[in-house]
């Protein structure tokens, strides 16, 4: 885990996994006072940042 | 605007990353090669990305909204006339000399094709340039915190500062890089749900062309008379001063970004940086320039119910360069705002920290190395550089507060590269193309450009600035200005280069191998896949610009 921290694409990853998690946090905490745009966001964030985490850990695995 | 909890925590998480990048990063840095350029070690997927968002700073993301707003869809021309084509020439046709002649800089490939003065030239005018375009980048973050957030504006140009030095001095280029890419994807996809959101509310493309007027949604059917466009320009003025003089003499000779393709592993890598970054480049105006129009539109009286009026400065006039904050404030809710004001933050260090990155560089290599101490060992040369990256973070806090004073920050930087820029591609053309170029010409004719370019800014006037000699001729837009600077200082450099050239005794042909077209050998490698050979790609990326400038005629 730590090593592919040297990885830019598991580092991009991770970040906008995390921001997902705050916006989607913030959706449920604070339901139905910031809409539905951080939700439709946060889902959008969570499938890019797992993608950029995937992507190097699927080529590791080949 | 008032921040919550969630925004605060993307702003901080934002701030966490790019400084544990330059740790991470830190460990790598052994050599004064690692810390300034990189090793010539980094993949194409990121020398691409980084090499347009090394581009992509606060004049770009914050100005060009501004400009959308200001001048509508014609403002569109700085992607699909001012980019595409010069990133695909310097990628087919300047790349093999920059990468293939092993120069470390731009400047020091001027050394090498002509001599030390034109290369010394060169150094210190793009040292003070990307110093400007750093502080530029400080002020307008500074003034954006202070607007939206109230926060102190002395204070936020010292803190937001502080984290760009900490990561590049820690981990140099390649640090500089990798936030670049991280601050890319941060900027589009942080910007997007925004794009979308505004243009649903305006009623959809259709609707924006129905409430303004035609000339703020055609990019070209009105620029066949400079006073029936909201630029003042007339198409040949365009096509000659930003498409051909402003955007090749950035694009194919400014260090910054040609840096990012140096650092590629090999040479069809660093062919395909340009041509590949050119992709996302074209779709760019999509993030940038449309919130602009949207803006315009909502301002409209048949669209005030949407409740969105652009900011006044304190004169009362429309303050178009906080188009995109305001807009970011009024869609935008907790949470999603905070990785809207990440974005600007992150738009704003992306290039403020590749102008240190290539200003370290430079004064490094190209004025240190070369004027003052020659012959020291590589940790010498690291401390060095890492003590350049301070320097360079202190005058661009200097240079902020001078940007200070200018309203449209995108007409003032347009103006200063046209300075600088205007001029510098003639003599890269010339160097590459004309063996019977000379120093001697290369020099005089970049002193031309530029006392060109400084005339004739003295003699024009737009917005009410420039003129200082006499305001014999009025231009109706600074961007209008800058092209016509660029023009005039561009045509002074080939022309006068070419007649001091034939005055003046070239170098023999042996020492211009591998730095002139016509004597160096193009090495054909092994037939390629398509998507890996530069000349495939480049058609294809000019046809689709043809068709976007087409679709919207």
């Amino acid at each position: 885990m730590l090593k592919r921290l040297n990885e830019l694409n598991f580092v991009i990853g991770l970040f906008f996994t995390i921001v997902s998690l705050i916006l989607l946090a913030d959706t449920f905490l604070n339901k139905g006072r910031t809409g539905n745009l951080n939700l439709y966001t946060g889902f959008a964030f969570l499938i890019f940042g797992l993608i950029m985490i995937w992507i190097k850990t699927n080529k590791n695995a080949g | 605007m008032k921040l919550t909890l969630a925004d605060y925590l993307v702003i901080l998480l934002y701030f966490a990353f790019v400084v544990a990048v330059g740790f991470i990063i830190k460990r790598k840095i052994r050599s004064s090669n690692d810390f300034l350029s990189s090793s010539r070690s980094i993949p194409l997927w990121i020398t691409s990305l980084a090499f347009i968002s090394a581009n992509l700073g606060a004049q770009e993301v914050l100005g060009m909204v501004a400009s959308g707003a200001k001048y509508g869809i014609m403002t569109v021309h700085f992607y699909w006339v001012g980019a595409i084509f010069a990133m695909v020439f310097l990628g087919l046709f300047m790349m093999p000399f920059y990468y293939g002649s092993r120069a470390r800089s731009v400047p020091e490939y001027l050394k090498l094709r002509f001599d030390e003065k034109t290369r010394g030239l060169n150094a210190i005018s793009f040292a003070v340039m990307t110093v400007f375009s750093s502080g530029i980048s400080l002020y307008a973050l500074a003034k954006l915190l202070e607007v939206i957030l109230k926060w102190d504006f002395d204070i936020s140009i010292w803190i937001a500062a502080g984290i760009v030095m900490i990561y590049t001095f820690l981990g140099g280029l390649t640090s500089a890089v990798y936030n670049e890419v991280l601050q890319f994807f941060l900027i589009v996809l942080g910007l997007s749900p925004l794009v979308i959101v505004a243009l649903h509310d305006a009623g959809g493309w259709e609707n924006i062309k129905a409430q303004l007027q035609p000339e703020y949604t055609h990019a070209w059917k009105y620029m066949g008379h400079a006073d029936n466009n909201p630029m003042g320009l007339h198409f040949m003025s365009l096509i000659f001063g930003l498409g051909f003089a402003m955007s090749f003499g950035y694009w194919c000779t400014d260090f910054l970004v040609v840096q990012r393709a140096m650092i590629a592993k090999n040479m069809n890598a660093a062919q395909r940086t340009p041509i590949v970054a050119a992709l996302p480049k074209m779709l760019m105006p999509l993030i940038v320039v449309l919130p602009g129009v949207i803006a315009l539109a909502l301002v409209t009286p048949a669209l005030q119910s949407k409740g969105y009026s652009i900011p006044v400065n304190e004169t009362g006039g429309t303050d178009y360069t906080m188009t995109l904050p305001s807009l970011i404030a009024h869609y935008y809710p907790s949470g999603l705002l905070g990785v809207g004001i990440t974005a600007l933050i992150a738009s704003f260090m992306s290039g403020m920290a590749g102008n240190v990155t290539a200003f370290n560089s430079v004064f490094t290599y190209d004025i240190y190395q070369s004027y003052f101490v020659k012959s020291k060992s590589d940790r010498h040369y690291l401390v060095v550089g890492k003590m350049i990256t301070v320097a360079g973070i202190l005058f661009s806090i200097g240079t902020a507060y001078i940007a200070r004073s200018f309203n449209n920050i995108n007409d003032f930087l347009q103006l200063v590269f046209s300075f600088v820029n205007g001029p510098l591609f003639a003599t890269f053309l010339l160097g590459m193309f004309w063996k019977r170029t000379t120093g001697h010409g290369a020099f005089c004719g970049l002193l031309a450009g530029t006392l060109a370019a400084a005339i004739t800014h003295g003699l024009t006037i737009a917005e009410g600035k420039g003129g200082w000699i006499a305001p014999l001729y009025e231009i109706r837009s600074g961007l209008g200005q800058a092209f016509i600077v660029a023009g005039v200082s561009w045509t002074a450099n080939f022309i006068v280069t070419i007649i001091v050239s034939l005055a003046t005794k070239p170098k023999s042909e042996d020492e211009l191998k591998g730095l002139v077209y016509s004597l160096t050998k193009i090495q054909k490698g092994p037939k390629k896949r398509w998507y890996l050979d530069p000349v495939v790609l480049s058609i294809l990326l000019l046809v689709a610009t043809v068709l976007l400038n087409i679709i919207f005629f």
